[in-house]
């Protein structure tokens, strides 16, 4: 199967020379003057290291044949995430340089869709979604009514996000694993 | 960033107001031209849209018309127009947006650029941000101006652009690219406008030879026929305007574009 440049969005996994890759941005450009672009970043499945394309339109990329299955964070492991499987209780191991930008969103026991490659699993989709406590930040300075000011705190599973003022160490938060920013409070 | 949608709509309405006032302090008036019209573009790479059951197009600028306009008599112009381009989608992109023109009879696009810096670090600091400084840059240090078209705007699309300085005017371009601009020595006399690598504007010292324009018109559909899309009709009535129109320099300025970057906005999306 191939993509056309008007398929391209983020979370596409396409192969290129032999290798996965899930696109991680897309960009239509199209100078004033002249025909269509799409410029692309796309991050090796295997490596993590990210790749930045520029393709014309009318150029494809092939699919790449990854397999996904609902699998269970369990912890980390010398340089492995380690998964469980919820029915067979197997376990597979998942390279940590791979998934440095999903790692810190790993809360305890979530459920994730480990990707397979060729049979092996190389990374990870996390859910839109996740909860977790806040573990530290600063009290909010009384006084300051700006609308649109946030402050840096960090969650249990080790990611830092900017969370409005009002919001309190030891309170549950929702992040959207894809914008890395905090949506709500949760009850 | 303002991240409150009425606080958005209330800043991007005062800046219009700024921006109406800049003009009028210049002496430039504002008119308002007709959206269809016979002919909406003369550029191979510009996709017009028809209006059902009639021969007419969403015009892709309010170019030709202004430029008849320029004819008239009228010497300092400026509109605010909604403009239809087909095939364009994303973030900097929608089939429907605002474009900016403003055209000055006697002035050569030094002068436009010129007056382009002052109008944009005016907008920048009535939202109390400090004003972007413009590095000028002429093509021919970023790209060898003899590739061919389609590897000349690969290379300025996947290397030269993201790279650009925060603010720059870019001018010198390859004489292919002169669309409706003079051409001196083999080069395009027009300059683009880029703010963190996004292209605001587009400006010409405005060619004012109806032939050279003809040929340039059959050039474009004759590259859009070997690509099997529909031509351009010739606007007869532009034709014979460019003949009695004086020497002039003008410019396109993407207004979503400047409002996004002046209200720090994600995309264009946010302001239409």
């Amino acid at each position: 199967m191939k993509y056309q440049t008007s398929d391209f969005r983020n979370g596409l996994k396409v192969e290129i020379d032999g290798q996965p890759y899930i696109m991680v941005y897309f960009q239509f450009v199209k100078p004033g003057k002249g025909t269509a672009f799409t410029r692309t970043k796309l991050k090796n499945m295997i490596s993590g290291n990210v790749l930045e394309r520029t393709y014309r339109t009318g150029e494809t990329l092939d699919a790449a044949p990854v397999e996904d299955r609902e699998m269970m964070y369990m912890y980390d492991e010398g340089d492995f995430a380690v998964f469980m499987d919820n029915e067979s209780f197997e376990s597979v191991n998942v390279d940590l340089n791979a998934i440095k930008e999903e790692r810190p969103f790993l809360t305890e026991n979530l459920n994730v869709q480990v990707l397979f490659y060729k049979g092996n699993p190389v990374n990870i989709d996390l859910p839109n979604f996740i909860e977790d406590e806040i573990i530290f930040t600063e009290p909010a300075v009384k006084g300051n009514t700006a609308t649109n000011a946030t402050k840096p705190a960090e969650l249990g599973c080790g990611a830092q996000v900017q969370v409005p003022l009002f919001v309190e160490q030891g309170e549950r938060i929702k992040v959207d694993t894809r914008t890395k920013s905090y949506v709500s409070r949760v009850k | 960033m303002l991240n409150n949608r009425l606080a958005v709509l209330k800043a991007q309405g005062e800046l219009m107001q700024t921006l109406r006032s800049w003009f009028l302090e210049r002496g430039y008036i504002e008119v308002q031209t007709p959206i269809m019209v016979p002919s909406a573009a003369l550029e191979e790479n510009l996709e017009a849209l028809q209006v059902r059951e009639t021969n007419l197009f969403l015009h892709t600028s309010p170019e030709f018309a202004m430029k008849k306009r320029l004819a008239d008599g009228l010497c300092r112009i400026y509109q605010i127009a909604h403009c239809f381009r087909g095939e364009e989608i994303g973030r900097h992109h929608n089939t429907e947006f605002r474009m900016l023109e403003w055209y000055r009879v006697g002035a050569s696009w030094w002068d436009i650029a010129t007056e382009t810096i002052d109008l944009i670090q005016t907008l920048y600091r009535k939202t109390g941000q400090e004003p972007p400084n413009f590095v000028w840059i002429p093509t021919t240090a970023l790209l060898d101006p003899t590739l061919s078209p389609e590897e000349w705007f690969f290379r300025w699309v996947d290397r030269i652009e993201p790279n650009l300085p925060p603010a720059a005017i870019v001018y010198d371009y390859p004489h292919w690219q002169a669309a409706l601009a003079r051409k001196r020595h083999g080069l395009a006399e027009r300059f683009e406008v880029f703010i963190n690598g996004i292209e605001l504007a587009n400006a010409f010292d405005e060619e004012g030879s109806s032939n050279e324009i003809r040929t340039r018109w059959h050039q474009a559909n004759t590259i859009r026929i070997q690509h099997q899309k529909p031509i351009h009709p010739i606007d007869e009535s532009f034709l014979q305007a460019i003949d009695r129109m004086p020497r002039c320099s003008g410019i396109a300025l993407g207004i979503d574009r400047l409002m996004m970057l002046l209200l720090r906005q994600e995309s264009i999306h946010e302001l239409l």
